[in-house]
């Protein structure tokens, strides 16, 4: 095992992609699980504070400690096995969702989840249940998961197995917190009826155990895809194209059937137009999408063709991949958004106020235009793009000064308690780790976070594991 | 007027190449190939000059089934026609030149558009020798093209400066990075693309003069070292630079 107890040697530890800052005594680094299992149950003992490190790619300070130990999983980095029958590989924690996803596809196979950020680890994106462009049509992280071996803070590993009937739990039976009424969810533990153990662990960020190792689920990697980056001279078309292109998705007599639908402002296409000076200058929104094609090619294209007509896309400046480099050059126009925004922050030494909002598909496009104005009408800069085929908004306001700050804060908190009020989620993929627990307060009742708690203290009768995540602590001593 | 360009199927400079098991070529498993780059300037300057002039652009590639692909996405771009040479054998520059060269003179253009290199061997010779063989004017890297009734002026790319110069059709011109925007291509151009054949014939037989004895792989890199992420490591990795890489 690796430890590291100079404080300089760890820096990097006490931070993530949110910049949150954090304190610890120790890094430790095991090389194999008994080592891990040692430390645990030592650090149970003694009441030690862990928090487990993924790769720091979280944007919620949710592997950045208050104190006590970090439990780096580096050294577990493996893709054990590939069972190319029944479509399963089964990896450590460790692995980048960049290998696993090269490495299955080589083998003509697919990992659906595709977060943007491809340099996380696998065990982080269970922890933080994450999901991407592709969950429009395939679902979150948690819809791959078949098994997981998790050590719990006591020292014992559970092996969860999604075929194996695990719903029976007396501790579970009176779990009933609400749902939210989006496709997409990362706030807090998983509830639903009949609750299988794995979908607690899944997205649960490390409350509750260690995940060590996962059976994930692949699908056959689907060989052609249409691509396409269309522009559009109004906001309201875009999205009347977004909204009808997913219904016609979901609907089984249309042949459209969008795997993605990203949606990006006329401020996001400023950040990209750089790097992609092909972005038409009167563009006001753009809309990325794919599909798979098995059959019926021509229908599909002409299918596609009617409806972006129907909503007035510019047709002599849309974007239409025919080869595989246009696919993977599109793919960046909608992933370098991100690393766009935080370059300029970074560059101007701003910070950034970002949404991961969810709302039920009805309220979404009247939402999107209340949470534009208001901060339009604040007089902050921003840029938003997002998931709107799950109604999940990134509007990042950018603000100049600490007075802008304020005025950004007090937005995001208006605009989570509008989305609370639509039955959405404050959290549709980044989660809740440290940073927005006070937003989580207003989604959940105290008697719904109390009975979070509890299935904490269930695993973690001495508090030790990943402390600070979703429930605020004080919620520890009213149970 | 009649507007060729020549296009060749490329590796994707982004997968891993790996040597055939005669040793001298390249192993095309598991290779993405796509579009030469700079030929995808070529493409974008003949739409542009047909768009402006008027006219008809036909691409034309020497190679094998797999080239249609290149092809394909020439049409889906806007080019009117596409011909296909067909030899399965590879050919050296000139060989490839002289079919090329033929077939310009059956199509009868006399404004021909190349990338200025092919990104899988690097010649940067093909363009220049089919204007050779054809009689024609040629210039090459070029960067800026204006089209006045018979006269050119192109802007090329030199040695820490730029150069402009005048000539007139018929002409062979290479296309450098810059010269314009590549467009892609729109639902109508794929789906007209898919509509149009592919002319296919034999390429015209060449002597060849060059022979590719052996291909090699680079020397593998080391494997790099990450010592850390902020100013702790300095101390550390000058003390590498110095003790170890021996550089400073
Ligand atoms: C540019 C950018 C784009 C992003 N885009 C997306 C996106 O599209 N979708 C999305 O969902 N997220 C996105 N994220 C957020 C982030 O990438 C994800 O949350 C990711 O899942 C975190 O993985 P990680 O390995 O970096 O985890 P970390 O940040 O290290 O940790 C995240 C949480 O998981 C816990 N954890 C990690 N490993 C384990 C384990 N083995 N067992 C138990 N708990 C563990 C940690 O304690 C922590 O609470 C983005 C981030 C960036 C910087």
């Amino acid at each position: 095992m690796i430890i590291k107890s100079d404080k300089s040697s760890f820096q990097s530890y006490l931070t993530d992609s949110s910049n949150y800052k954090g304190n610890a005594e120790k890094l430790f680094m095991p090389e194999s699980i008994q080592e891990l299992k040692e430390l645990v149950i030592d650090c149970n003992r003694k009441k030690t504070k862990l928090t487990v490190s993924g790769n720091g790619t979280g944007l919620t300070g949710g592997r950045v400690p208050d104190n006590g130990f970090i439990i780096s999983l580096e050294k577990f980095n493996e893709i054990l096995n590939l069972d190319e029958k029944n479509k399963t590989v089964t990896v450590q924690p460790a692995v980048l969702l960049n290998d696993l996803q090269s490495f299955v596809e080589q083998k003509n196979l697919f990992y659906p989840p595709d977060p943007t950020e491809r340099n996380s680890f696998i065990g982080g994106n269970i922890a933080t249940n994450a999901s991407g462009a592709r969950t429009f049509k395939y679902g979150p992280t948690r819809d791959y998961v078949n098994k997981l071996k998790v050590l719990n803070p006591n020292g014992e590993i559970l092996e969860l197995d999604r075929n194996i009937n695990d719903r029976s739990f007396k501790f579970l039976k009176n779990f009933n917190i609400k749902k939210p009424l989006t496709s997409k969810n990362a706030s807090g533990f998983f509830c639903e009826e009949n609750l299988h153990l794995i979908d607690l662990f899944i997205g649960s960020e490390g409350l509750l155990g260690i995940i060590i190792e996962a059976e994930l689920k692949l699908i056959d990697l689907p060989k052609e895809v249409f691509s396409a980056v269309a522009f559009f001279d109004s906001e309201n078309d875009a999205l009347n194209f977004i909204e009808e292109s997913k219904t016609l998705s979901f609907n089984n007599q249309s042949i459209i059937g969008a795997r993605g639908l990203e949606f990006f402002d006329e401020h996001s296409l400023i950040f990209l137009s750089k790097d992609f000076p092909n972005i038409p200058n009167s563009a006001k929104a753009a809309v990325w999408f794919e599909q798979e094609i098995i059959r019926n090619e021509d229908e599909i294209f002409e299918n596609w063709s009617f409806l972006l007509e129907k909503y007035k896309y510019s047709a002599d400046s849309a974007w239409f991949a025919s080869d595989p480099k246009d696919y993977e050059k599109f793919k960046d126009f909608r992933h370098s958004i991100s690393w766009k925004v935080n370059e300029y922050i970074a560059q101007k030494n701003f910070k950034k106020v970002g949404t991961d909002v969810a709302v039920p598909d009805k309220d979404f496009h009247d939402f999107y235009f209340w949470c534009k104005k208001l901060v339009s009408d604040s007089n902050l800069h921003f840029v938003s793009y997002g998931h709107f085929g799950n109604s999940h908004l990134h509007l990042n306001m950018l603000p100049k000064s600490d007075a802008e700050y304020k005025t950004a804060k007090e937005n995001y908190y208006l605009i989570c308690k509008k989305t609370v009020e639509l039955n959405g989620t404050i959290s549709a993929e980044h989660g809740i780790g440290k940073l927005k627990r006070e937003y989580f307060e207003l989604m959940y009742s105290e008697e719904e976070i109390l009975q979070m708690a509890k299935i904490k203290k269930h695993f973690d009768e001495n508090l030790i594991l990943n402390i600070g995540n979703i429930i605020d602590p004080r919620f520890y001593e009213m149970v | 007027m009649k507007i060729a360009v020549c296009v060749s199927h490329v590796p994707d400079t982004a997968t891993k190449i790996n040597i055939g098991s005669d040793g001298k070529t390249i192993d095309p498993n598991g290779v993405t190939y796509i579009v030469n780059p700079y030929d995808e300037f070529a493409i974008e300057e003949a739409l542009k000059t047909k768009e402006k002039l008027g006219g008809e652009v036909v691409v034309i590639s020497v190679g094998n089934d797999a080239n249609k692909e290149t092809l394909r996405k020439a049409l889906a771009m806007g080019a009117d026609s596409a011909v296909l040479l067909k030899d399965e054998n590879q050919r050296d520059s000139f060989g490839i030149a002289k079919a090329l060269a033929e077939e310009i003179k059956l199509q009868n253009a006399e404004l021909v558009f190349f990338g200025k290199q092919s990104v899988d061997y690097d010649n940067s010779i093909t363009g220049q020798l089919t204007a050779e063989l054809l009689n024609y004017n040629s210039v090459s890297v070029v960067v800026n093209l204006n089209i006045d009734g018979n006269k050119i002026t192109a802007e090329r790319e030199i040695e820490g400066g730029k150069e402009v110069v005048e000539t007139s059709l018929p002409v062979v011109i290479t296309a450098q990075k810059g010269l314009n925007e590549p467009r892609y291509a729109s639902l109508k151009g794929i789906m007209a693309a898919k509509k149009k054949t592919i002319e296919e014939k034999e390429a015209v037989a060449a002597n060849l003069f060059v022979e590719v004895v052996e291909m090699k792989k680079p020397a593998p890199k080391q494997a790099g070292k990450i010592l850390g992420s902020d100013s702790s490591a300095v101390s550390e990795l000058v003390k590498l630079l110095r003790e170890e890489a021996k550089v400073i």
